[in-house]
């Protein structure tokens, strides 16, 4: 049992985090396969053979799947795409089903096509083609891992997305922190700011077009908004104050910050665009961390005004402000899960910080990790994992992800020493 | 918790000679090979006198405030009278106030708790008299290790 409960909050009752994990689905993924002929065909195949082992990737990095070995050699044949030889894989076990093939178009673009099955009953549960350039081939696997996600789980998949972080090298004052960003399978990883600042909490806009962070270029910490495709830099506001904790909109056309007024740190909304901000927290003291509710109505902040950090939620407008958290020691940084249904927090208490989740309305509380040194949670697409930094004793630190029904969490390689992570929606 | 006025002035020198490479925009005095002397006898010139001075007269460069705490305690008010005066005789100068926040909070609150203590710093030497367009804060949050809790003022 690696989760561990807050003790009082044992009477709250199940949360996910609290039921028994149901046994993850053993999936048979043969190689995907192709209508073509000869040299056509072969190129296909390999194609198919590259996405084929993506998706095995993809699939077996969720704690609902456990794909079975595919090989090369299991050669697959174009009429079994549509009509699967069930007894087969239900004598090796596999409860789920996922064909494919890839077929080259006269515009020299590939369909994909990709089919899930019910081994058991031996159904077609849910079928998709994409048609993509070659290169594309990546994002059509990750769309077929997502389709089998999907229709097993209920919830999108976190294969065609983005992770933006702060890679750190160095030691000391030396330090180098670079915002950088990568596809979530760790494909196509690049840095967007050069270095000679500092950087933190880097935050994609739901397109992935946009990443606004903090930035030390200006001699305190601002908000900068950079546009990724050109690479180009702006302020987020051309005010001369202290402005962090960037989030963007559920829709992505304004964002949330926290900016000092005096030695008061206070929750302020502006056009993603930049403007005039407007004032969402009046309270002395320090009022940050607020993301939105996937809806947009909502909003869920931290806030010091009690005494000791807790979370607040309150209305888009700013009105309605309640008290959220009542546990035992302190609550930061929180995140509203994609569906809606959970906050991820960081709880600072005796033993160190940890990563923990709460239900939207405060009850079913839960710790996922052991700390002693985790935050900064960010939720998968999928709803079903959080993305989160450990430091470890000697000031370096890495990125893990771990699962919300519980189980041990798993570091993401990344080039450097990861922190700030932050895991956009899924690209469409 | 307040540290002893001989440890705190100690671990300000060090943290300024360390820090004031790094720092934008900063002058700093290096002696040539030509112009080597023993170390005690190498005359202090510009920016790195008058931070000298200032440590000094004042009594350190650093305040220190309890666990999450932005209150300014009597030895931290102590040093910032001293502070203050030498401000006051050196209207010229400009300092940078950098507020440090503690090491073992989440990333955000601890760049607000820095910035605070900047704050509560800067309105502090207000109060004695010191021009607002003298001092600037910042916050370093707890991104530069080794000097949680406090605030340094750096003469810019």
């Amino acid at each position: 049992m690696k989760r561990i409960l807050l003790p009082l909050l044992l009477l709250a009752g199940s949360a996910a985090a609290a039921q028994q994990p149901a046994p993850a689905a053993v999936v048979a993924v043969p190689p995907l396969t192709s209508p073509d002929s000869g040299t056509k065909g072969n190129q296909m195949l390999q194609i198919g053979w590259e996405a084929t082992q993506l998706i095995v990737a993809d699939l077996g990095s969720t704690a609902e799947f456990a794909p079975l070995r595919t090989t090369r050699d299991d050669y697959y044949s174009y009429p079994e795409v549509t009509a699967p030889t069930f007894s087969k894989w239900r004598s090796a076990g596999a409860k789920v089903l996922v064909t494919g093939f890839v077929q080259g178009r006269s515009d020299g673009r590939l369909t994909f096509g990709c089919y899930i099955y019910d081994v058991e009953k031996g159904r077609e549960l849910a079928r998709k083609g994409f048609v993509l350039t070659p290169g594309e081939w990546r994002r059509a696997a990750h769309k077929c891992s997502g389709l089998a996600y999907s229709t097993i789980v209920g919830t999108p998949g976190s294969f065609d997305s983005r992770i933006a972080y702060v890679a750190e090298s160095g030691t000391g004052d030396a330090r180098m922190r670079r915002v950088a960003m990568m596809d979530s399978d760790g494909n196509n990883h690049r840095y967007l700011t050069a270095g000679g600042n500092m950087a933190l909490t880097p935050r994609l806009s739901p397109k992935g077009d946009r990443v606004s962070y903090v930035s030390f270029a200006g001699g305190k910490p601002s908000i900068r908004v950079i546009d990724v495709g050109s690479g180009q830099e702006r302020p987020l506001i051309t005010a001369d104050a202290i402005t962090f904790a960037p989030r963007y909109s559920p829709e992505g056309s304004r964002m949330l910050f926290s900016m000092m007024l005096g030695s008061n740190s206070d929750v302020y909304v502006v056009s993603a665009d930049g403007g005039l901000p407007q004032r969402l927290t009046t309270s002395p003291g320090v009022d940050t961390d607020a993301t939105f509710s996937p809806d947009g109505s909502k909003i869920v902040f931290e806030s010091d005004r009690g005494g000791s950090q807790q979370l607040y939620i309150m209305n888009a407008d700013g009105s309605g402000e309640r008290r959220l958290s009542f546990g035992n020691g302190s609550y930061a940084s929180p995140q509203w899960s994609p569906d809606g249904q959970w906050i991820a927090f960081a709880h600072r208490g005796p033993s160190g910080r940890r990563i923990g989740v709460m239900k939207a309305d405060g009850t079913g509380e839960a710790l996922l990790t052991n700390g002693p040194a985790d935050e900064g949670p960010s939720w998968a697409p999928s709803s079903r994992e959080v993305l989160f930094q450990r430091a470890s004793g000697v000031g370096r630190s890495a990125l893990y992800r771990v699962p919300l029904r519980g189980g041990e969490p798993r570091q993401v390689t990344v080039p450097q020493d990861g922190s700030d992570p932050d895991w956009s929606g899924v690209v469409e | 918790m307040m540290r002893s006025a001989i440890l705190l002035f100690t671990a300000v020198g060090l943290f300024a000679s360390a820090a004031s490479a790094q720092l934008p925009g900063l002058r700093r005095y290096t002696p040539t090979d030509n112009a080597r002397r023993p170390a005690q006898a190498t005359p202090l010139l510009g920016i790195d006198a008058l931070r000298a001075d200032f440590a000094a007269q004042s009594g350190g460069t650093t305040v220190y405030f309890g666990n999450g705490s932005v209150v300014l305690a009597p030895p931290a008010r102590t040093v910032l009278a001293a502070q203050a005066a030498w401000l006051r005789r050196h209207p010229e100068v400009i300092v940078r106030i950098e507020g440090y926040g503690d090491g073992g909070d989440t990333r955000d609150h601890a760049l607000a708790v820095g910035a605070r203590r900047a704050a509560e710093t800067r309105d502090y030497l207000l109060l004695l008299g010191v021009p607002a367009a003298q001092v600037s804060v910042t916050s370093w949050g707890k991104e530069r290790p080794g000097l949680g809790r406090a605030v340094t003022i750096i003469v810019s």
